[in-house]
């Protein structure tokens, strides 16, 4: 399951899109919203997306997934809008038949998104903002 | 032909829009890369900027069709 939405991401929601009988490992990822960034005091941040292609390089992250780590399922979602200091931010979660692989799966699938969704942080200091990227 | 071309993240804030409508002559991506610099002269576009047409990644040599959508993708921030 892959979506873009402008809800709380929910870590019930994500187990159980991806727990499988024949996978012994679950492995999970949360980007939450962080208060600092090089020195200075965030206050919220909003996120943008172009939600189709974005929904559609979740689903090619996932194939790879499957086709390199054997996994058994994937969720990827990301979250738009304004955020508050401590909201999840990106929830992966991705089953597989065992733990080496749920892992190794889960990391390269946040290092390509990363890479590749089309998703867009705007960070708001104190005083200030920025766009950030990478 | 009419492409619509979809502005994000900076790239919209720099000129104040999420959507340009153009009119291209040829059909890649780097034509209506220049038919956007005619229709939004103060719009930068670096060689950070990725594209794409419709929903896939694709190199300004891409063949864009009447009615698809161009996108202009700036240094993604997700995660």
């Amino acid at each position: 399951m892959f979506k873009v939405t402008t809800d709380p991401l929910s870590l019930d929601e994500a187990y159980a899109a991806v727990r499988r009988d024949d996978c012994g490992a679950v492995a999970l990822f949360v980007g939450t919203v962080r208060d600092h960034h090089d020195g200075k005091k965030v206050t919220r941040i909003s996120y943008s997306a172009f939600s189709e292609m974005a929904v559609k390089e979740f689903a090619a992250i996932a194939a790879e997934a499957a086709a390199r780590w054997k996994t058994g399922a994937m969720y990827i979602a990301h979250r738009t809008g304004a955020l508050a200091i401590g909201d999840a931010s990106v929830l992966i979660a991705v089953s597989a038949p065992h733990r080496a692989e749920a892992f190794e799966a889960c990391r390269h699938a946040i290092e390509a998104l990363k890479k590749m969704a089309p998703v867009w942080k705007e960070e708001f200091y104190e005083t200030g903002k920025a766009w950030i990227s990478g | 032909m009419k492409v619509a071309v979809q502005l994000f993240g900076p790239l919209a804030e720099q000129v104040g829009l999420s959507r340009l409508d153009v009119s291209v002559t040829g059909g890649t991506v780097r034509d209506v890369l220049a038919a956007v610099a005619v229709a939004a002269p103060t719009l930068r576009i670096d060689r950070s900027v990725r594209f794409a047409v419709n929903t896939d990644y694709a190199e300004p040599g891409a063949t864009v069709r009447e009615g698809d959508t161009v996108s202009l993708i700036p240094p993604v921030g997700g995660g």
